[in-house]
């Protein structure tokens, strides 16, 4: 780590100059926006001139651990009995301090227009969960025979499919869809035998829709079946 | 119990929906609820309190007979109805001054609680302190200092520390931005010491302050902005330790997904393990013996022959 600390400068400069330094402290500063400073290793904070700028590092007899996902620092550094306001502060100064530290130099940083975001890791403090894990959902009676039979789900691409007869992209269901069968059509044949067999005027259209309708009320019954087993198995 | 009643509607439904077991859950709730006699001092350090939590808490005005520790079944309804898993409570009484209970549930059944009584004296709201504030809805900087925090045997101060982190942690998040770190609260308590009641528990919160430092860090400086709060240990309810097990479970789902033969070291590197193929051993450069020696007949007689036979025997390895 480079420290780069502007007052460090004069270190290079005679003991002489270093007593004039401590004098002209003002003009000094701005005689070091111009000097290239020295990269001095780790004496950033001891400085020649007297006047220190105060250290960012955090020394302690036992050292922090800290959960980053929580923002969270612990300090296991003994606390004397009956602190002052101050000796509070200069704790909570350390661990905020050394908490920043750890949050800046660990944590990956991407500066995106919005501002500079920290990625931070997984908590590792256990805390216990609001509500239960949800159990896993009962399986219905055709997930459990396409797994029998080992059939996997088809991916769905929207709801549009390619009619031959017209060459256009049709919708499956709803308006205009494929599943109408001869319910939408203009001019539907009359079936001759099955008027005669069954002894009444026979309605293409309505035996269409009386189909379809069929299979949506037969599906319907099934999902409330799933239901109902689940419910009854504790689900 | 709060009878269920089957949605009719889908937006009833979606909001049913909310309050069913989630795998990723969110943010806990905190409910503000008072007792039948609540001093001024506890009022205030709940309203700070439910300040700082902004927008993750709700606070209730109305009087409560509730004994927590005789009966929690209020708590109980108070989570299930408002959907929070974190109660706080504030009641006074000669026995118990300025008292805040912290409890959590589990499932809206009463998890774990622990009486806390705020010292009167030393106790500063927010807006005591003539500094600006944080922003609202900011994840706080936590930090436990102290030896009690950490002890290894569950205590008063542990199950402190878990529910301060469980009361301010806010939402978790997987990113953060810098700007957002703006303050800090800090628990500090001192040791135990024989013969001496229990050491209190010190909560400070400061802002932040960020100064140059003329390296890559700044220099941090904090300032009180309150509430300054010192807090007696009282009577403790801890978990039960079957139903805590229940609780600290991660879902399956939320696990990462272990791939193949891509390991991470514990220094944090990202190893793999990549198959190379089987070695061809027939082609294995082994110990020259004379008796070992092919004999002349398939040896190639090219210029080359003049070049002693290891030469010659390694450009047909070649």
């Amino acid at each position: 780590m480079a420290e780069l600390d502007m007052e460090d400068a004069p270190v290079l400069a005679s003991p002489t100059s270093q007593l004039q330094s401590e004098l002209e402290d003002g003009v000094q500063l701005l005689n070091n926006e111009t000097t290239t400073p020295s990269t001095n290793g780790n004496h950033a904070n001891i400085l020649s001139n007297g006047k220190s700028r105060a250290p960012i590092t955090v020394s302690k007899p036992i050292p922090y651990t800290f959960d980053l996902g929580h923002l969270l620092c612990n300090d296991t550094n003994p606390i004397p009995q009956n602190p002052t306001q101050a000796d509070l502060t200069a704790i909570a100064r350390d661990c905020a301090q050394s908490l920043l530290n750890q949050l800046l130099t660990t944590c990956p940083i991407t500066s995106t227009p919005e501002g500079v975001h920290l990625t931070l890791p997984t908590p590792t403090t256990p805390l216990p969960r609001e509500k239960n894990i949800p159990p896993p959902k009962e399986e219905t009676t055709w997930e459990k025979f396409a797994k029998k039979k080992g059939i996997q789900s088809k991916k769905r691409v929207g709801n549009k499919v390619y009619d031959d007869a017209t060459g256009e992209w049709v919708p499956k269901w709803g308006f205009g869809g494929k599943n109408k069968g001869t319910e939408d059509s203009w001019l539907v044949e009359v079936d001759g035998e099955k008027e005669q067999r069954e002894g009444k005027a026979d309605d293409g259209r309505r035996d269409s829709r009386a189909e379809r309708k069929m299979v949506v009320k037969r599906q319907e019954r099934r999902e409330k079946g799933n239901e109902r087993r689940a419910v009854k198995n504790g689900n | 119990m709060i009878r269920t009643v089957k949605p009719k509607t889908a937006r009833s439904k979606r909001a049913m929906d909310k309050k069913e077991p989630q795998i990723v859950e969110n943010p806990k709730m905190t409910l503000f609820l008072r007792g039948k006699k609540c001093s001024q001092v506890v009022q205030l350090a709940m309203a700070d309190l439910c300040s700082v939590k902004r927008p993750l808490s709700m606070k209730f005005t109305k009087k409560n007979a509730i004994h927590p520790f005789e009966d929690a079944a209020s708590f109980e309804f108070f989570s299930e109805k408002n959907d929070a898993s974190l109660l706080v409570f504030g009641c006074h009484s000669k026995k118990r001054p300025h008292c805040l209970t912290i409890a959590r549930c589990l499932n809206h059944k009463l998890l774990d609680m622990l009486e806390l009584y705020l010292d009167a004296e030393t106790f500063r709201t927010m807006s005591q302190f003539k500094t600006p504030k944080a922003a609202v809805g900011l994840k706080p900087l936590l930090s436990f200092s102290g030896t009690l925090f950490e002890s290894p045997t569950p205590n008063a101060y542990t199950l402190a520390k878990s529910l301060f982190v469980d009361l301010f942690r806010g939402q978790d998040t997987p990113q953060i931005d810098v700007e957002g770190l703006q303050y800090i609260i800090n628990f500090a308590a001192s040791e135990e010491v024989e013969g001496q009641p229990p050491p209190q528990i010190r909560v400070r919160s400061y802002r932040i302050v960020t100064k140059k430092s003329g390296q890559k860090l700044p220099r941090v400086e904090v300032e009180e902005m309150g509430p300054r709060m010192d807090l007696r240990i009282g009577r403790m309810q801890e978990a039960d330790e079957l139903i805590l097990r229940e609780a600290l479970k991660k879902p399956r789902q939320l696990e990462p997904r272990t791939k193949k033969n891509i390991d991470m070291d514990i220094m944090g590197d990202k190893v793999g393990k990549i198959h190379v193929g089987q070695q061809d051993l027939s082609s294995l450069q082994t110990r020259k013996m004379k008796g070992l020696k092919r004999s002349r007949g398939d040896m190639d007689l090219d210029a080359e022959t003049l070049v002693d036979e290891e030469m010659a025997d390694t450009k047909r390895v070649r």
